[in-house]
């Protein structure tokens, strides 16, 4: 079989019954990985070696009658700020740090490897996962992620290269990064589908910190369905990441043929998207008729934009404040971000307890307006995959609006984006289900619903080698 | 807050800026700060304007800790 393009679930029966080697798979994956990865700046290090002695291991215990589970012999790429042992860089996007090296794999590396899935690539993304403020895609050391959609086009971030990677057919499915909108941006810019958890289900130990009380860790893949059995592989307590929750996990598979979704939409959530995502919106709401009802809400009146950009920035000033006061920020790639995090200084403590004192009112009004629903849905994105050469918008810098993200990363909701569409253009659009926190069964369930009466998720870019 | 205030309190923050960080940046860099600054001064004003009663704890709240739990 020619496995570009497959499905996690469809790779895996395929390396259950030995129609599919995993090395043959890992061969043909690093093969892409090294000869288009860079036509999309989507990787940092290929990480052949090691991808070669998994996909072996792999094989052999296949063989040998012992079989993990679906994720057993399934290449996968991991953004560069998850740390991996063996000499293997992690290089966080920033030029100053690409020599950085870690003994030990991330816990979230480490549960992939337990369930038997083969680290091929380290892959790129925006420097410090954005943290210094950048206004502009070419802000990687490794170049601007550049989305298969459309050469002009940028992929999105953070985990820009997550994004890429999956839509260009290089890897089945990639781990990315989410503080406020890393994973869900990059999904919607590549046309994949991409899963936020909720804050604590993934153990972030081993990830670069940008925001303590924003930072998540998730999936991104051709369906919700390989998203579930992602999630389900890396979710669970950690004892080396006090936030990872002690509460279990299990991807609920069951069918959704027939069940009834209760879908709720918060009055203009679309009113400041770009013309296509606004129009694609609408059918969605329309097309969501099919599988659940979908009713209007009303959040009350609360600065949430201002609450998770103060949190944002005045944690990442910290967890960065070494290489912002040495000046060593000059190094970067981006010219703003030599010096944009300098201004972090006049956030005031007062005003970031603040901000988490007023996080406590979004977390119950959130909660109780999702305690009626199964998700609220928005657009992924407020626009399709921006230019190249300008400067994008961005409701983490707080000139396009974005309540959905503010809202969902400061109460630590799940959401998962879904592509629902094109632009003339030809760049995908995007729709997310955002559910109640540790429901990510409901929003998988909703998200697999919507890809069983659409197909957007079948549709892949014009990229050779198919 | 008036236009007014709101004008010199970003002077005065944009004055700690150069003050800690102005040996390293241009005039254009200091510009660009001023406006980050200003956004910080309105994120600022809408969060202290937005109600709070004193039960109103932050979030994460504090956990003590002990190293066999």
């Amino acid at each position: 079989m020619n496995p570009v393009f497959q499905t996690v679930r469809e790779l895996a029966e395929a390396v259950r019954a030995r129609r599919l080697s995993p090395v043959a798979l890992a061969e043909t994956v690093l093969a892409r990985l090294e000869t288009l990865g860079p036509r999309y700046n989507a990787v940092v290090t290929v990480t052949r070696q090691r991808a070669l002695v998994q996909a072996r291991r792999a094989e052999d215990e296949i063989a040998a009658g012992h079989w993990r589970g679906p994720l057993h012999g399934i290449p996968y790429g991991a953004k560069d700020l998850l740390a991996t042992a063996g000499g293997i860089p992690t290089t966080w996007g920033a030029a100053p740090l690409r020599e950085q090296r870690f003994d030990f794999d991330a816990t979230v590396v480490r549960r992939l490897e337990e369930a038997g899935a083969v680290l091929v690539a380290k892959l790129a993304m925006v420097e410090l996962a954005g943290g210094m403020g950048y206004r502009q895609p070419n802000a990687s050391f490794t170049g601007p992620g550049i989305s298969p959609w459309g050469t002009g086009a940028w992929s999105g971030g953070s985990s820009s290269g997550s994004g890429s990677a999956v839509a260009a057919g290089l890897v089945p499915f990639a781990i990315g990064s989410e503080t406020w909108g890393s994973i869900l941006s990059p999904a919607a810019s590549c046309g994949v589908t991409g899963l936020r958890p909720t804050y604590g289900r993934v153990s972030r130990h081993g990830a670069m910190a940008l925001c303590w009380t924003l930072d998540k860790l998730g999936p991104l893949a051709l369906t919700a369905d390989d998203c579930g059995l992602v999630l389900d592989a890396i979710a669970g307590p950690d004892p080396h990441d006090s936030t990872a929750a002690d509460r279990p996990f299990r991807y609920d598979e069951a069918d959704v043929d027939g069940r009834r979704f209760r879908f709720g939409v918060v009055r203009d959530v679309a009113a400041t998207a770009e013309p296509a995502v606004r129009e694609a919106f609408a059918r969605s709401l329309d097309a969501l008729a099919k599988i659940g009802t979908v009713d209007e809400v009303t959040l009350p009146d609360l600065p949430y934009e201002a609450i998770t950009r103060t949190i944002l920035m005045a944690e990442a000033a910290s967890a960065f404040e070494d290489m912002i006061e040495s000046g060593a920020i000059a190094g970067l790639t981006a010219p703003e971000d030599h010096f944009t995090a300098y201004a972090r200084d006049t956030i005031l403590a007062k005003d970031y307890l603040r901000a988490q004192r007023l996080r406590g009112l979004v977390v119950r009004e959130a909660d109780r307006v999702l305690s009626r629903l199964d998700a609220l849905v928005a657009p992924g994105r407020p626009g399709v995959a921006s230019p190249l050469d300008r400067e994008f918008r961005s409701a983490a810098r707080g000139n396009v609006a974005d309540l959905m993200g503010a809202i969902g990363n400061a109460a630590g909701l799940p959401a998962i984006a879904v592509p629902n569409g094109f632009s003339e253009a030809g760049l995908p659009t995007s729709l997310q289900f955002m559910g109640r926190a540790w429901e990510e069964n409901t929003i998988l369930a909703a998200a697999r619903a919507w890809q069983g009466i659409t197909d957007f998720h079948r549709r892949h870019p014009p990229v050779e080698g198919r | 807050m008036s236009p007014a205030r709101d004008a010199v309190e970003v002077d005065l923050l944009l004055a700690l800026v150069r003050h800690r960080y102005g040996d390293r940046l241009t005039g254009e860099q200091i510009e660009a700060l001023r406006r980050g600054v200003q956004t910080i001064a309105e994120h600022a004003a809408a969060l202290r304007a937005a109600p709070l009663t004193n039960a109103d704890e932050p979030l994460p709240p504090f956990t003590p800790f002990r190293v066999d739990e």
